[in-house]
């Protein structure tokens, strides 16, 4: 992996809201083809992570270059365009568009019509569910269906790095077990993925490399396959 | 036969009554639009919404005034080329000021508190309450009567006019096509997003700011055309003709369900029948005490109105 290129570069980033920062100069790489997984409990900054490398959150200082470019500065809309998608924490998936609508807003950004239907095509073989419930609302589909969506949704930008928070967070473990699945085969595909998780176990099982993420700083990074088997991590992240 | 079929004298009224309610109810519906989008997108109540329409309506007149076209007796085709100049320029201008007013006031207070950018809008709604006052000053301005009050359906006992076939004629097609653009444009889509899911609206690529924008130009163009089909249809105009259509248009839109754009035609289409109801058989001051007597009523069984959305996002 070391001889692949650096996708995302993020450099001392210092982020948070008001008057408190949650990120403390944070710095972390993801390679082509890459799965990076950052780890972390509760409140360690994981999602304010992947919302400032979205521009969500402004970065107060540091750095973040994705495919060189510096999207240190750019607003949210524009850096999906660069080819970085984001399945966010809690899905957030529009509960009054049909499956089929939620698909078509992922590729919101995408100028070529036959691609995208084809593209929907793609990831209803993906996820046969989807294509079931291609005409029902968003907000009527269960918690796994509506991660599935989310991910899809996020694929429907043709993204080069797939960002992905908390996929697991309150499925049944079958669910998870599938969402991983998937996860797996879409970088067998090509995709790139930063994936956040509170299950570290799964995370670290499918990922190349990890960062262990505490109260806003990188305490550790290293292989996955050597993380999983640290006694520190094992203990603070796998419950042993 | 039509002896057989003679319709009773009471029923010939209410028949009136229903149609002049349902006439007045697309106009509410019309402005009634632009509240319940504009609320959709960023939960602010527009207060100004009213005061908006007002000024569309002194505009529309300019046009009639600008082209010297005053009357009916004026030349057929002069008559129709004034009211497509009104219905051209007034929907832009009340566009052009809506957006003007989100990017100036609003749009600096889209992360305030929801109270400090709602009595923003009800300041913008005096102000342009003044400029109305300052523009066509404080009596009632006679609008134009330019549409023939013929009777289109002579002999069956009702009455609907040239002016009333107007109302729905220019109503009915604006409602169908915003209809279309929400639904089926990609722009329609992604305001329907950004409403739903701001955030994530924002992580598909979608420019929120811009949306935001469409929204107040498409809800303030509707006003635009209201307040020429209010102009026409009521020929007097004045600087506080916002406040009470506003406020019923207002009142259409809760009814409906706010954020709800086919609620928001219901709740107009109920109130303008419902007050002119109320008028024909309670007398004019039990008019609004009827409407917001149903109002209370309907939300304490409906809080979320009549077409109010019930799918919750599941977290």
């Amino acid at each position: 992996m070391s001889a692949a290129s650096p996708l995302l570069v993020v450099e001392n980033l210092e982020a948070g809201y008001g008057p408190i920062n949650v990120l403390h100069r944070l710095s972390l790489t993801v390679h082509v083809g890459e799965i990076v997984t950052i780890i972390g409990a509760n409140g360690a900054g994981k999602t304010t992570t992947l919302n400032t490398i979205c521009g969500l959150v402004k970065a107060r200082t540091g750095r973040i270059v994705f495919n060189g470019h510096d999207l240190t500065q750019l607003p949210p809309h524009n850096i999906v365009r660069l080819g970085l998608a984001q399945s966010p924490e809690g899905r957030k998936i529009f509960p009054r568009l049909t499956v089929r609508e939620n698909l078509e807003m992922g590729a919101y950004t995408r100028t070529d019509p036959e691609g995208v239907a084809a593209d929907i095509q793609k990831w209803y073989k993906m996820f046969p569910i989807l294509e079931k419930r291609k005409s029902q609302l968003g907000g009527l589909l269960s918690g796994g269906e509506q991660q599935m969506l989310a991910i899809a949704r996020a694929l429907m930008a043709r993204p080069k790095l797939l960002l992905l928070d908390e996929p697991s967070l309150g499925l049944a473990p079958q669910v998870v077990v599938q969402i991983f699945a998937v996860i797996q085969e879409l970088n067998r595909q090509g995709v790139s993925v930063l994936l956040v998780e509170q299950n570290a176990r799964m995370a670290l099982k499918i990922a190349h490399r990890g960062y262990v993420l505490e109260t806003g700083r990188i305490t550790g990074t290293d292989r996955a396959d050597l993380l999983l088997h640290d006694p520190r991590i094992r203990q603070a992240y796998l419950g042993e | 036969m039509f002896e057989l079929l003679a319709i009773h004298p009471a029923v010939a009224e209410l028949g009136q009554f229903l149609i002049l309610g349902l006439v007045l109810g697309s106009l509410y519906a019309l402005i009634a639009i632009g509240y319940t989008m504009v609320y959709g997108i960023i939960e602010l109540i527009n207060f100004a919404h009213g005061d908006l329409f007002m000024l569309g309506s002194f505009l529309a007149l300019g046009v009639a005034i600008g082209l010297g076209v005053l009357t009916a007796d004026a030349e057929v085709a002069w008559v129709i080329l004034t009211i497509v100049l009104m219905l051209i320029l007034t929907p832009l201008f009340c566009a052009c000021l809506n957006v003007t007013v989100d990017r100036i006031i609003y749009r600096p207070l889209r992360k305030s508190p929801k109270l400090t950018v709602i009595v923003s809008a009800i300041g913008v709604s005096f102000i342009f309450m003044n400029i109305g006052l300052f523009w066509r000053g404080a009596t009632p301005v006679k609008f134009p009567d330019l549409i023939a009050d013929t009777n289109l359906i002579e002999g069956t006992g009702f009455r609907f006019t040239w002016k009333d076939a107007m109302v729905v004629g220019i109503t009915v097609p604006a409602m169908i096509a915003l209809t279309v653009l929400v639904k089926f444009t990609t722009l329609g889509k992604a305001m329907r997003a950004t409403a739903q899911n701001p955030l994530a609206a924002q992580l598909m690529g979608i420019n929120v700011n811009r949306v935001i924008s469409a929204t107040f130009a498409i809800g303030g163009a509707l006003a635009g055309i209201a307040s020429v089909v209010y102009g026409l249809y009521i020929k007097s105009v004045d600087y506080q003709m916002g406040f009470q259509n506003g406020l019923y248009a207002f009142t259409a839109a809760v009814l409906g369900g706010v954020g709800n754009i086919p609620g928001a035609v219901l709740g107009g289409l109920v109130i303008g029948v419902v007050g002119e109801l109320g008028k024909a058989y309670l007398g004019a001051k039990w008019s609004e005490a009827l409407i917001f007597g149903i109002l209370i009523i309907i939300l304490l069984f409906r809080p979320t109105g009549l077409l109010g959305a019930r799918t919750r996002e599941k977290v």
